[in-house]
């Protein structure tokens, strides 16, 4: 009998650290005995790049833009360790459908089964930002992914593309859909941040499965091309993410979340916002009173 | 939000492909995915170019992820090779709209092309086929007729507007005879739709002396653009004459709004009326003495055809209306107008105009109300069955149509209404003899 594979999706706003954090989890799985593949869902086509020394990768929409009857091999690359790649990509900005793009690339792999064929134990879907259209809700829905995580940071429009994200989850979740496994709090490097990503997830009935710091060895790692795992391996930085790896590895039980609407959000944020105003007074209070 | 729609009587705005190919040596291009132009071609007959043989971007997957513009470059340009055409129409379907393909910018490209070629945005959830008729009518009034040099006013050139090509399956007919009930007058009848009238007849139009739109809606914008760019005034006269009476009151209004003498018109109007009553007087047992004949009706059609029945009905036969459905989804802004002209026949009579897609609920209300009789239900092939539930006489006037083959007759103009009375008249012996 085929062994069970798990497939996880990873979702956050752009720019956000989505495609890092993914990388760096692919390369401490690889790097700890697991056949994992990443399959970047994002037009700009880059999530797997530090996986394959900063190069670019042909996409299975390039393929697919070339000849109709792709054979899906010839889109998947292998890179560090041995980690497989795929890029779904997409159309030039501004013309066709991105959405369908990644619709079409995650059918053709599962349609010649490439999955089960890599004998793979983890597939990643990195996912583009917020839930714009069904496209890139599609690792969300059709049993594509089991559990899906979204990388957040405090900042208000991150944690609104996480909630956005759970709406998708939700909708899907009565039809046989994904789940959600919890929230990867990016760059958080103060107490402050760690309470408004804390206070979200409560809210929202779901947990924070690791809080990833901003470290410049993440950025001199991106640089050279290389994920922290391979360029940093012996850093903290590199520890933090082969924690996220086992965590999410053990990870076994996703939930249906209860995402805030649109009002109780902005609400939260105001509420936040006050907040922030108040430490920010008293620190300034505190430095004077230092004079 | 979303709904059933049961027995829908219209098609969507990229429909209006049948109001490209009523213009002789015009094509329509389709910029859609095949299924959706070989469903609005089907019903469309053929003409100078068959429906079978309408250029189509046929797009795939591939053109809604990467886009289709591409494509729809490619069968502009082939188009123009292959097809003897005068004018060609892209109309872009629903899909092409979603992934944003911009239709506009690829036709611009061919702005030197040996021939006119427009572009239309008609994706079916924008609107009708008789919105994408308006749509396609305002881009030959912006995109070609307004590029075209200026030229002097011909003295009594008047454009017919009004039938909506090839879904009304009395158009053609329906044209000629208001053709001919203008010349009769002393008008130039100019209309661009139908047999061998094509491009000419289209350049003439900006020299008209005015418009004349026979149709409660639509067209309504057409003549309203004509005016504001070429200065034509128009006459909107919202029932279809179909009969005597309507017929006579049609050749005052078009005679007055054009300032001719009355006269020689109503000597016409006498000379067809003598006509019209002698059938009528002569076949007086026919309608009067038949018992299973009618004394109140309903029409289920859109707002043109029922208008241009019920006043049929009401102000030369002297029936009864009862509730007239309207059925090809009315914009908004019309529905107050249209339902003041049900309100508008002879000796006070009124009727309640019902705006109402579905056929279900049409049926459900024809079912409650009271016929003193047999009812008469006008309506298309969808009110057979209820009609002959309710044991009354069914007349098919709309689409869809499929109950006789109409090739070139029209219940228009003083004929018209005697034509009217024989199908209906054969329809009663049919179902009781």
């Amino acid at each position: 009998m085929a062994k069970e594979i798990k497939k996880i999706a990873i979702y956050g706003k752009g720019g956000i650290g989505k495609s890092t954090t993914t990388s760096n989890i692919s390369a401490a799985l690889v790097e700890a005995g697991y056949k994992v593949l990443q399959f970047g869902c994002d037009p700009k086509s880059d999530s797997t790049n530090t996986l394959r020394g900063g190069k670019y990768i042909p996409t299975v929409l390039d393929l697919l833009r070339q000849n109709p009857n792709v054979d899906a091999h010839d889109a998947i690359f292998q890179g560090f360790q041995g980690v497989y790649c795929v890029e779904a990509g997409g159309p030039a900005p501004g013309v066709g459908c991105a959405g369908r793009g990644i619709i079409t690339a995650v059918e053709l792999l599962k349609q010649q089964h490439i999955f089960e064929e890599l004998d793979l134990d983890f597939v990643i879907f990195d996912v583009l930002g917020d839930v714009v259209c069904g496209g890139f809700a599609v690792p969300v829905r059709e049993g594509i992914a089991e559990h899906v995580f979204t990388v957040s940071s405090s900042d208000f429009m991150s944690v609104y593309a996480s909630n956005n994200l759970m709406k998708g989850i939700k909708k899907y979740s009565n039809q046989g859909g994904a789940l959600f496994g919890g929230i990867i709090a990016n760059s958080i490097n103060s107490d402050y941040q760690k309470s408004i990503i804390d206070d979200f997830v409560d809210k929202t009935g779901t947990k924070v499965i690791e809080y990833v710091p901003r470290s410049i060895t993440v950025t001199q790692a991106e640089l050279s091309g290389r994920t922290t795992i391979e360029a940093a391996p012996n850093t903290p930085q590199a520890d933090i993410y082969r924690s996220l790896a086992r965590k999410i590895a053990a990870h076994t039980e996703s939930r249906v979340p209860t995402p805030l609407e649109i009002d109780a959000l902005r609400e939260w944020s105001a509420n936040w916002a006050d907040q922030l105003l108040a430490i920010e007074t008293n620190e300034v209070r505190g430095e004077r009173a230092g004079i | 939000m979303t709904k059933i729609l049961d027995e829908p009587r219209y098609a969507c705005a990229l429909g209006a492909a049948q109001t490209v190919q009523a213009i002789y040596r015009a094509v329509p291009i389709f910029h859609s995915g095949p299924g959706c132009a070989g469903r609005v071609s089907g019903n469309s007959g053929t003409g100078y170019l068959s429906t079978n043989t309408f250029p189509c971007s046929n797009i795939g997957e591939a053109e809604v992820v990467f886009g289709g513009e591409g494509k729809l470059r490619e069968v502009i340009a082939n188009s123009l090779k292959v097809i003897d055409g005068d004018l060609f129409v892209v109309l872009s379907g629903c899909t092409t709209e979603i992934v944003g393909d911009d239709i506009v910018q690829v036709v611009g490209e061919f702005e030197d092309a040996s021939k006119p070629i427009l572009h239309v945005n008609t994706p079916g959830f924008k609107g009708t086929n008789y919105e994408g008729h308006e749509w396609v009518v305002d881009a030959l009034i912006k995109q070609y007729l307004s590029t075209l040099p200026k030229g002097e006013k011909i003295k009594g050139l008047v454009n017919i507007w009004g039938p909506v090509p090839s879904h009304d399956p009395y158009w053609i007919g329906d044209f000629r005879e208001l053709e001919n009930l203008v010349r009769e007058i002393g008008l130039t009848p100019n209309i661009i739709f139908g047999e061998h009238r094509g491009i000419e007849n289209l350049n003439n139009v900006p020299l008209a002396e005015f418009n004349l739109l026979v149709s409660p809606w639509v067209g309504l914008q057409n003549v309203q653009l004509l005016e504001e760019k070429f200065g034509t005034p128009f006459l909107h006269y919202p029932t279809l004459p179909s009969g005597a009476h309507e017929s006579s009151e049609f050749l005052r209004a078009v005679a007055q709004f054009a300032g001719l003498p009355p006269e020689p018109v109503e000597q016409i109007i006498a000379r067809h009326e003598e006509e019209y009553y002698y059938h009528i007087e002569r076949n007086v047992s026919v309608f009067f003495e038949n018992r299973t004949a009618s004394k109140m009706f309903s029409t289920v059609s859109t707002a043109h055809r029922a208008l241009s029945v019920a006043k049929f009905l009401v102000n030369d036969f002297g029936l009864m209306p009862n509730k007239q459905y309207i059925t090809e989804n009315v914009p908004e802004k019309h529905k107050a107008r249209i339902a003041q002209y049900f309100k508008e026949f002879n000796y006070n009579i009124q009727a309640e105009a019902v705006f109402e897609t579905d056929g279900y609920k049409i049926h459900e209300q024809i079912k409650q109300e009271y016929y003193a009789g047999p009812p008469l239900i006008a309506g298309s092939i969808f009110e057979k069955k209820i009609t002959k539930e309710l044991d009354g006489n069914f007349i098919c006037i709309s689409s869809p149509f499929s109950q006789k083959v109409v090739l070139h007759s029209s219940y228009v103009g003083y004929h018209g209404g005697l034509k009217f009375l024989e199908d209906l008249y054969t329809g009663v012996y049919q179902t009781y003899n």
